[in-house]
């Protein structure tokens, strides 16, 4: 395609890239954040089924770190540095698709009742509110124990307790853009909703949307560590948060197993770390981009 | 009798922070006052002494009323009690206690034979007052107290278990005006054990006061504190601080740990505690009608058969129990050598599977079966949160039971939530558990037909949901048996039928692991006094000893090896648990107040 269109989107992007390459603290984000993605996909490749089962575990309990196992050994006998990299597929897939879900349903939410504005916003905008003040950890919990299951109930948890934000941004911002005069012009012309919104107000808010759901994620990941090793979601599913609460409750701690705590510990602020550092450098290269389009 | 006490767990759901030092309401003890702090992590079910079947509550019961007689702390024999002396007629049918004189209620008011005489009347007549005990008033005829020292009981045949009462007795001008007995009490509770309940705060603390008028002699201390932790391991790093001064249900890594800490005596015995997974066989009412959602194709005995066999008893006590703990055989633990059967439970996957195959049950492609009726066989494993048998066993569950062809799914809730499911029928696997008295009738009776609940799940204490009529016959023979011989063949055939039944399947019998204080308490009376224990006792000899003092390493255990503690690190890594929660707290807080930075325009 060497379309006009395509050749602007393709300069744009270039120079997106090259802005973002400027920002340090970006690149190792990307680096860090690469790492994490690789091995989420390589795990199942390097890890056989059975270095997970613990009745086929070859450890003794709470070994300290040797040359079998580079991280010691759990309770059960298991390869810590297994597990924790075998964890790093759930909270990976659980933070993006909790922090997708979350700002989906903010972004819904905030372009309806930026654009419709009237009794529609108002009614939005209460039910927002509502949602702003409700105490979100103790929600999540709620509704992760009401609900039962697996990583799905963990999303749903996260997702629908952490959209408010998104909402209040994308409504101030949609309603930024349908003060401008471009967007007149084209009701004048006979645009109707469907136009306005998909056409003009979406794609201007969507890098708004863009870094919203970068530094979402890593909330959601802490999130989702955090009900893991409250004992909620599915106790067979292996997770960081899930690792931290075997640790805990069976005595590593009073035992002094270092070895089990530090690594699913470090591999979430790595993580968390790494989404920020993107969506940061994300946001200070997308924010002139839109004063420029002003 | 057995108690009951189901395996209380800890943690509830809602436990935000694992490691938090609990806030105890009126913590500040007056200047001087001697107080014994125990931690527990068990939730309490009730206070009712007519309801409670948890470990905590049987423990609160024991403390604050007196029963007819007691155990001996050395021996089990049993010993006077609120009766001081008892005798029976040739024909056994008819007991005549005379109760201790000079004894008082904790309000002040004389204890008299009415106050048991009101008590066990009740229990017969009222099914609520029933729930927790009514296994021992039934096949009786009558309970009277003719003048203030004197009760008799009549029974319709000769009874076994009329020395094991395991009966809260209450003061009958209290509970003369309760109408409901399955409403929880008024604090302070009026009773007339060492100790009496004074306060309570769901999962924060259980205050009890040293009964001064007690007629054994007032307790050396003046106050009993349970304090409340989320977790274990905070429970261990209070002991260790000295916020707390006793402690039981160590894990084997923190045994292992604390054994080189010159300021900690540890505790352990024989294992008088069954463990168990419960099959629900299609749990039914006492009436015969259907209750719960257990999963139909458990009704096969064939199947339970078949998961029992590939449950291995031998792996769960090295690595779960690290050790401490006995390999699973008959239902009565092996701490009750007499009644124990020591025939060991098989571990056998490769019959387990042959057995499926030939009864029908037909793999898939990925490689569960299907039931009879074509459903793949997929069950629900309900497990205590937080209780280190149920989350860990629950992963070796889970893959015994995939190579067999049938995929479980664990769910760790509230012990209140497993204790509700499990007594109303509404599980598949369920993780359950009882501490044997030194009479095996109560453990026994919870698998009878008349221990099924009404149709709301109330009304009795049910285990496996088992109604087999040649359990229940053998039951009634062993309790009207006075033969003690002969009673204890027919109890270890009806630990015969139970494991041929298999709806239960027996995990092993962990050994108590407890740890006081050693710089701070002499020593506490064990029960029995070799291997015993000090909290959970069948009376209340543990708490009623303690001492203010030290225990010398005389009295030390022997063993000194184990596993390294630092203390140093050992803080950072409980900082570590709090920072995730507060981390996860913040992140939630930003997430909502970014708004503010990004909105341009």
């Amino acid at each position: 395609m060497t379309s006009p269109v395509w050749a602007r989107r393709r300069a744009a992007a270039g120079r997106v890239w090259r802005e973002f390459a400027a920002n340090r603290g970006g690149l190792v984000g990307v680096v860090v954040l690469g790492l994490f993605v690789l091995t989420a996909i390589l795990a199942p490749l390097l890890i056989s089924e059975s270095s997970l089962d613990v009745t086929r575990a070859t450890g003794q309990r709470l070994e300290s770190p040797s040359g079998d196992f580079p991280l010691g050994t759990d309770e059960n006998g298991l390869s810590v540095l297994t597990l924790t990299l075998w964890g790093t597929r759930l909270s990976l897939v659980v933070g993006l698709a909790a922090a997708v879900l979350s700002v989906l349903i903010g972004t819904t939410v905030g372009i309806l009742a930026g654009h419709f504005g009237g009794w529609l916003s108002a009614v939005l905008l209460r039910f927002t509110d509502f949602f702003l003040i409700m105490p979100s950890l103790v929600l999540a919990i709620a509704l992760s124990a009401v609900l039962e299951g697996g990583a799905g109930t963990i999303i749903l948890a996260i997702g629908v307790v952490s959209w408010p934000t998104s909402a209040r941004l994308v409504r101030a911002q949609t309603l930024a853009v349908e003060a401008r005069p471009y967007i007149e012009r084209a009701r004048a012309l006979g645009g109707g909703h469907g136009h306005v919104i998909f056409k003009h107000v979406l794609p201007s808010v969507l890098p708004l949307v863009f870094v919203n759901t970068t530094l979402a994620v890593g909330t959601a990941i802490v999130a989702e560590s955090t009900l893991r090793f409250l004992g909620l979601g599915s106790t067979s599913e292996i997770t960081w948060g899930g690792l931290l609460r075997s640790a805990s409750s069976s005595g590593a701690i009073t035992y002094g197993a270092w070895w089990y705590l530090l690594p699913p510990g470090i591999a979430i602020v790595l993580l968390v770390l790494a989404f920020t550092l993107v969506g940061r450098a994300l946001e200070t290269v997308l924010n002139p981009k839109l004063r420029e389009r002003r | 009798m057995l108690v009951r006490r189901r395996l209380a767990g800890a943690v509830s759901v809602i436990a935000l922070v694992a490691v938090t030092v609990p806030w105890v309401a009126g913590a500040a003890q007056a200047q001087g006052e001697k107080v014994l702090r125990a931690g527990i992590t068990q939730d309490l079910d009730s206070l009712n002494p007519f309801i409670t079947i948890t470990r905590v509550g049987t423990d609160l019961t024991r403390l604050t009323y007196e029963y007819l007689t007691t155990y001996d702390p050395k021996d089990y024999r049993p010993v006077p009690g609120l009766a001081e002396k008892w005798e029976t007629s040739p024909d056994k049918l008819t007991w005549t206690f005379t109760i201790r004189s000079g004894a008082k209620w904790s309000d002040g008011q004389p204890i008299t034979a009415a106050d048991p005489a009101f008590t066990l009347n009740k229990m017969m007549t009222d099914k609520a007052a029933a729930t927790a005990n009514g296994n021992f008033v039934q096949g009786w005829e009558s309970v009277t107290a003719p003048d203030d020292r004197t009760l008799v009981i009549r029974t319709k045949q000769p009874r076994s278990t009329m020395l094991a009462l395991d009966i809260p007795i209450v003061p009958k001008h209290v509970w003369e005006k309760v109408t409901d007995f399955k409403a929880e009490p008024p604090l302070p509770l009026v009773g007339s054990g060492p100790f009496i309940v004074q306060d309570y705060k769901a999962s924060q603390f259980i205050k009890l006061k040293a009964n001064k008028d007690y007629w054994r002699g007032a307790p050396k201390i003046d106050a009993l504190d349970f304090v409340y932790y989320k977790n274990v391991d905070a429970e261990v790093q209070a002991l260790q601080k000295g916020d707390i001064d006793l402690m039981s249900r160590l894990v084997p890594a923190q045994y292992d740990a604390l054994k080189n800490d010159p300021n900690i005596k540890l505790n352990t015995g024989a294992g008088r505690r069954l463990n168990e997974i419960l099959i629900n066989p299609g749990a039914a009412s006492a009436d015969g009608n259907p209750i719960g959602n257990g999963n139909p194709a458990l009704k096969d005995v064939q199947l339970r058969k078949a998961i029992a066999l590939a449950i291995d008893s031998r792996t769960l006590v090295d690595k779960v129990w690290g050790g401490y703990a006995v390999e699973a055989a008959g239902y009565i633990p092996p701490g009750f050598a007499e009644f124990h059967w020591p025939e060991k439970r098989k571990f056998d996957p490769a019959e387990a599977n042959k057995m499926l195959d030939e009864a029908g049950y037909v793999r898939g492609a990925d490689g569960v079966r299907a039931d009879k009726t074509g459903k793949p066989l997929r069950l629900r494993l309900l497990g205590h949160a937080g209780t280190n048998l149920d989350e860990q066993g629950s992963k070796y569950i889970t893959s015994w039971l995939k190579d067999i062809g049938i995929a479980v799914e664990p769910q760790m809730v509230a012990d209140q939530k497993v204790n509700d499911a499990t007594t109303a029928g509404n599980f598949d696997l369920a993780f359950s558990g009882w501490s044997a008295n030194p009479d095996p009738d109560y453990v026994l009776s919870l698998q009878t037909c008349a221990s099924r609940p009404n149709a709301d799940g109330k009304g009795a204490t049910p285990d496996s949901f088992l109604c087999d009529p040649e359990y229940d016959a053998l039951y009634a023979q062993q309790l009207a048996e006075t033969d003690r011989a002969k009673r204890i063949e027919i109890v270890k055939k009806m630990q015969q039928v139970l494991a041929d039944r298999a709806s239960l399947v027996i995990l092993g019998y962990d050994n108590p692991l407890e740890a006081y204080r050693a710089d701070r308490w002499a020593p506490f009376t064990t029960q029995p006094s070799s291997g015993g224990v000090i909290m959970n006792q069948q009376g209340y000899w543990g708490y009623y000893s303690a001492t203010p003092g030290r225990t010398t390493d005389a009295d030390a255990p022997a063993e000194a090896q184990g596993g390294g503690g630092n203390t140093g690190l050992v803080i950072g890594l409980v900082g570590g648990g709090v920072v995730v929660v507060l981390a996860g707290v913040l992140a939630f807080a930003r997430l909502r107040r970014r708004g503010t930075a990004d909105e341009r325009e």
